[in-house]
């Protein structure tokens, strides 16, 4: 996805790598408790799990997150509410850690294998589960979620391959021939066009969670609708606060998916100052700082004295902060070029721009690190130890700049006008000119430089170009195809996220295949994924700069912190003493 | 005198017709913005753009976009923000205007007194030292930069002072509603008060004393004197009068123009979420609805407070006529 | 009892020789005479030199190149060789804090920005930038609204009528409003603009000048105006149209040599208030940009700096406090030297 937590780009903090001993020991304890506290019905060692419960958590946050449709919201903001008031057909489980990277069934009783040459999907749904309205959780409910996906304007990509969505669109859409539902036999059947190895990942992600069978297919505007979660949204104000409250009618059914929350409240203020988000967890009046991206350098410097240590975490997240270069016109069409700004980039420097070493992590290549296919590798280093970032070799770039002749051209570099942004702006803008370049700098409002940068028309404009990616999901593809595949340039179009216009026949050929190979031999795709990964960094679309960390910072009373590679901070296992 | 008001009032409507349509120009096609983008997704197809770029209305010409907007602020109030279209723009402004009106008022209050007392002060002590002294703090007063001042009163108050007894009461930057919470309003507020304030105690102290020592050589003050009143009495009595006319009209301009949202800048800096701050958010986001609605807001109290301060004058005044 | 031409030899003898003065040279006079004033000129002119020098201090007294950013440097604080950028401390080492004033000319005098960047060097800099953009302003804006005011006045009729209404337009926008709105659009086309044979990079320093400048035409146009109209009804015009003087004649040989003085009074005041919003503008992104510097974006960069590193955030403001301060004294003493009854009323 393109947008970080915050609706605003700013500089990402990072965590502790995820394999140091404190958070393994951290995650396998909360599996236990997790498993302890569970479901009600289930278990008889329910005692430390309901001594968790209680108390109203409360978040505070800069902005809203727009609106409030889980069909039209693409916000990990409002995502990480709607993960504990709606459930999938399957989820990623929650708990932190690698672990919290398997999908797990949610609604389904089990993942299923798919028939018919990969293009049909069986589910079994389960019984007895209510919405929080008492409504009784059927089948049918799916194609209502899956068809508002297309009547209710946003993203569609994501299930544009069930059979009948090439039919829809916002005046109407009848997916009955691809979700078909049975609500005697409760199952529910997904009919594909075309082998689709992402679905279950894209199945996970909120939009897909289930709704009424009554739910207008418009848009529902600032109410959500009813979900199965253990919470429900109570209100949302997007100029003052989101409630969520306990849904009554909610019962553990899977421990791994949805275990049942512990606050019995949870809030989420808006419209506050980042630094007044620190002060008021730092004396306790609030729990949970979202923005943690945001927190000025004022305040990092009180947050690193021992008094709040146990209070900070910081987690490296699967993301890319990132400079892309126009391919599409010289000189950045010319690949001695493109190589030579990789060696020349400071990626200290930018490391410094977003808050030092402890907060991002510099990396040369496309794949974050902990990410499925990653495997280290920076040619664009001095030294010979090629898996990492040490420092610019500004002989080789100087070296690449006169052999590919574009010696004293003129380079635009284009990027957003909020302090983070500008900063990396100049920072490439003066190591362009470093190695014998004309760079001068071009600042636009963040809402306006995404899409223009996507743009192809604007493509006389800019030579260098600002972007960042946070994963969808822990699939390769999310990166290396989205980002840069040859079927990812839309001409003309404010929507074409491979901005670099980068289009390898050879690399694009190694993708298919991995796709195609992904259901029969997971473990030879997942190499082709990282073969593609180091062809693509040696290509150097991009100048990629670093990997952020994210900061939560928590008040004294939260425990139970963890973190999962997917939705980041788990609200609801969060519980206060 | 009633032709010159109607005459007024549909100057006035006229006037914010050509504000509003100027607005809509500069916003209505500025490259890069589109809303059917943001709402579309990840690689969503030239197909589904277009289908949401029509349900939105984005389609049709100048004109009749114009028109349905004005419909959608002034007739049927449903205008939906580009940015959160959950959001109703209209009752936003609405609960918006509350933190503007306390900022302002507040402000205002505080302004008009210290600068009375200025003025007379600085008449009054005309020929010491003291007269220049109160004209030139009134000078520093006018010279910096509002936000500026802002920043530096945060420093103090949230960062090096706020240990000390002198701003410990001072609370986070935010605005609470008076409904919520009386005290913290008040406490929320005075620091912004204080900025806001001090650049128009400046400027009305020397505009009150230019007009008090302006009036002084009058006739009829020389006749006050001839009276044998002493000479505080002749000012307070006799010159303060006529002199606050052009304090007070000009004193209407401004509050008119600070309610509008020339706020902005002090909102910003002290994170009050007024009109100004919104019309600022609104124009980061290029928000065009949003820019309409505070637009419509802010140019229709300025308009209206120069129509009755006009009006006002004339009144006073049947010697002035405006142009 | 004289003859009436002894008469008239004493009358003569008996009244007093005056020497007359040029109106401008009574003026200057006043003006030098005003301590007060001539003393702000000073600084004014003083702030003007050290800000033109910034290249000379930047390169031969700090040694530095104060536009990129210098996240890597190093430089010379109490003696010892120390990081421009320090890294947060404690156990998570969150942050990278720029170093604070070393209080030494050569080196980081007013210490560095958040990339690093030498304060005092940039704030030099920035004082051009702030100074064109405010005097550019201003003095565009006294030529717009003068002709303006000379053509309306001295037409009248329907051109009076419409012009002026054209003024309340503008006039009854809000005033940050307008000016964001159109440098919010502006900065949106960001390859420039193309002016037939000229092209105006949308960094340009023009581009805040002439919006600045376009808002406050109202503003000057006003009493300028007033002062049209009062000049035109004076019986010197009447003779010289008489006389069969053309228009031009009339509006540039008659006229406008009688409402220089306005126009002077008010300059020193228009620039202070160009000044200021320059600084605003600049300080929500949409004045000055990048690569140039102004007071303004200092301020801005220095806002997450504030209790840590506050001299980001002071010395910026300090500057255009001084300047504006100095400016609207020596626009008192101006006024007070060309117009000592103080019968011009500046509104607003």
């Amino acid at each position: 996805m393109k947008n970080p937590p915050a609706l605003a780009i700013a500089a990402r903090r990072t965590a502790r790598p995820l394999h140091k001993l404190s958070t393994g020991a951290a995650v396998a304890a909360l599996a236990l408790i997790a498993a302890a506290c569970g479901g009600s019905s289930q278990s008889s060692t329910a005692g430390q799990g309901t001594a968790h419960k209680g108390g109203t958590f409360t978040i505070l946050a800069n902005s809203a997150f727009g609106v409030a449709d889980p069909a039209q919201n693409y916000t990990l903001e409002e995502w990480q509410l709607l993960i504990d008031t709606h459930d999938g057909l399957v989820g990623f489980a929650k708990v932190g850690g690698l672990p919290g990277t398997k999908l797990v069934p949610d609604l389904a009783t089990s993942i299923p294998t798919p028939t018919n040459g990969g293009k049909t999907y069986l589910f079994h749904i389960r019984r007895g589960i209510k919405f929080s309205n008492g409504q009784t959780l059927k089948p049918s409910d799916f194609v209502t979620t899956f068809e508002r996906q297309f009547t209710v304007p946003g993203p569609t990509s994501f299930y544009s391959g069930i059979v009948g969505a090439n039919k829809c669109n916002t005046k109407g859409c009848n997916l009955s021939k691809g979700v078909v539902a049975n609500d005697s036999a409760y199952t529910l059947t997904i009919n594909l066009t075309a082998p689709d190895p992402e679905l279950m990942d894209q199945l996970s992600l909120p939009f897909a969670y289930a709704v009424p069978a009554s739910t207008s297919p418009k848009l529902t505007g600032n109410n959500v609708p009813p979900g199965t979660g253990p919470y429900m949204w109570k209100s949302y104000n997007p100029n003052t606060e989101a409630v969520l409250v306990r849904n009554p009618y909610f019962h553990v059914w899977s421990a791994a998916a949805q275990p049942a929350g512990y606050p019995n409240e949870i809030i989420e203020k808006y419209g506050l100052q980042v630094s007044d988000e620190v002060t008021q967890v730092e004396n306790g009046s609030a729990n949970e700082v979202f923005d943690g991206d945001q927190i000025p350098s004022d305040q990092l410097s009180q947050l690193n004295s021992p008094k709040y240590a146990s209070q900070v975490h910081v987690n490296t997240l699967t993301a890319d902060w990132y400079f892309a270069l126009n391919t599409s016109r010289p000189p950045f069409n010319n690949l001695l070029a493109r190589q030579a700004i990789n060696y020349a980039a400071n990626r200290a420097a930018y490391v410094k721009i977003a808050g030092g070493p402890s907060l991002a992590v510099p990396t040369c290549q496309i794949l974050p690190p902990n990410f499925p296919s990653y495997k280290p590798y920076c040619p664009y280093t001095a030294g010979t130890n090629h898996t990492k970032w040490s420092a610019p070799d500004m002989a080789k770039a100087r070296q690449l700049v006169q052999q590919s002749h574009t010696a004293g051209m003129k380079v635009v570099v284009d990027g957003t006008n909020d302090q983070v942004g500008k900063a990396l702006v100049e920072q490439m803008v003066s190591d362009l000119n470093a190695i014998g370049y004309k760079a001068t700098p071009q600042l636009l409002a963040s809402s306006i430089q995404y899409p223009f940068v996507q743009n192809s028309s604007n493509s006389a404009k800019w030579n260098v170009g600002w972007s960042a990616w946070y994963q969808d999901y822990p699939a390769p593809s999310d990166f290396l195809n989205v980002l840069l595949g040859c079927g990812n340039i839309h001409p003309n179009s404010d929507a074409s996220p491979n901005i670099a216009e980068f289009c390898n026949k050879a690399i694009q050929a190694k993708i298919n295949q991995a796709e195609t190979m992904a259901s029969t031999n997971p473990k030879g795709a997942a190499a082709l994924w990282t073969q593609v990964d180091h062809m693509d960094t040696t290509q150097a679309p991009w100048v990629d700069l670093y990997n952020p960390k994210q900061i939560d910072f928590l008040s004294k009373n939260v425990h139970g912190y963890s973190w999962n590679p997917q939705w980041y901070i788990l609200i609801d296992r969060l519980w206060l003493s | 005198m009633l032709t010159f008001i109607v005459r007024r009032v549909l100057w006035t409507v006229l006037v914010m017709f050509v504000i509003t349509v100027v607005v809509f120009i500069i916003f209505f096609k500025t490259p890069g913005v589109d809303p059917a983008r943001a709402l579309a997704g990840r690689s969503p197809n030239a197909q589904t753009l277009a289908e949401i770029r029509a349900q939105l209305g984005l389609n049709r010409p100048f004109p009749i976009e114009y028109g349905i907007m004005m419909k959608k602020i002034f007739i049927t109030r449903d205008l939906v923000s580009y940015s959160n279209q959950g959001v109703k723009v209209i009752p936003e402004i609405g609960q918006a205007a509350p933190a503007t009106l306390s900022l302002v008022f507040g402000a205002a209050a505080l302004w008009v007194v210290l600068a009375i007392a200025v003025g007379i002060a600085a008449a009054l002590l005309r020929g010491t030292i003291f007269d220049p002294l109160l004209m030139v703090v009134a000078l520093v007063g006018i010279s910096a930069p509002v936000f500026w001042v802002g920043q530096m009163a945060n420093m103090v108050s949230q960062g090096i002072g706020h240990s000390t007894f002198l701003f410990s009461w001072v609370p986070p930057l935010g605005y609470t509603p008076f409904t919520q919470d009386p005290l913290l309003w008040f406490k929320g507020l005075v620091i912004p008060w204080i900025t806001l304030s001090i650049l128009y105690i400046g400027f009305y102290g020397r505009v009150l004393r230019a007009n008090l020592l302006e009036t002084q050589n009058e006739d009829y003050i020389r006749t006050a004197r001839a009276k044998g009143l002493t000479e505080r009495r002749v000012l307070l009595r006799h010159n303060l009068r006529t002199s606050m006319i052009t304090f007070v009209s000009l004193f209407g301009l401004d509050f008119g123009a600070l309610v509008a949202g020339s706020t902005l800048l002090t909102e910003v800096v002290f994170g009050i979420h007024g009109v100004g701050y919104l019309t600022w958010q609104a124009l980061t986001n290029l928000d065009l609805p949003t820019i309409m609605a505070t637009t419509v807001y802010g140019a229709f109290f300025i308009v209206l407070v120069n129509a009755v301060v006009d009006i006002a004058y004339a009144w006073l005044d049947p010697r002035i006529r405006p142009t | 009892m004289a003859t009436l031409l002894e008469q008239v030899e004493i009358d003569t003898e008996l009244r007093p020789a005056v020497a007359g003065r040029n109106p401008w040279a009574l003026a200057a006079r006043r003006l030098w005479r005003n301590r007060v004033a001539m003393a702000a000129l000073g600084l004014f002119l003083l702030i003007v030199v050290v800000c033109v020098a910034a290249p000379w201090y930047a390169h031969d007294v700090a040694h530095v190149n104060p536009f990129p950013p210098n996240l890597n440097g190093h430089t010379v604080m109490g003696g010892k060789v120390v990081p421009v950028m320090q890294r947060g401390g404690g156990v998570l080492k969150l942050g990278e804090t720029p170093i604070g004033p070393t209080w030494d000319l050569g080196h980081y005098f007013l210490g560095a920005d958040s990339v690093g960047r030498d304060v005092a060097a940039l704030l030099l800099y920035g004082g051009r930038s702030s100074l064109f953009v405010g005097i550019g302003a201003a003095v565009l804006c006294s030529l717009a609204a003068t002709v303006t005011a000379l053509i309306a006045g001295f037409f009248g009729g329907i051109t009076d009528s419409l012009l002026s209404r054209l003024m309340d337009v503008i006039w009854a926008f809000p005033v940050y409003l307008l000016a964001i709105s159109i440098a919010t659009e502006l900065l949106t086309h960001s390859s420039g603009f193309q002016f037939g044979p000229v092209h105006v990079d949308a960094s340009s320093l023009w581009l805040p000048t002439i919006i600045i400048a376009f808002i406050y035409v109202p503003y000057v146009y006003r009493p300028m105006r007033g002062q049209v109209l009062s000049v035109v009804r004076k019986e010197f015009v009447e003779a010289a149209t008489a006389q069969g003087a053309g228009n031009l004649r009339l509006i540039f040989s008659e006229i406008l040599p009688n409402v220089v003085s306005t126009v002077i009074v008010l300059l020193p005041l228009m620039i202070a208030t160009t000044i200021l919003t320059e600084a605003a503008l600049s300080f929500l992104s949409v004045g000055v940009q990048p690569p140039n510097v102004s007071w303004g974006t200092i301020i801005q960069d220095g806002s997450d700096l504030v209790y840590t590193r506050p001299w980001v955030t002071i010395a910026p403001g300090l500057m255009i406090l001084l300047t504006v301060l100095s400016l609207n004294v020596l626009g008192d003493g101006v006024r007070d030297a060309l117009d000592p009854r103080a019968k011009l009323r500046v509104e607003g």
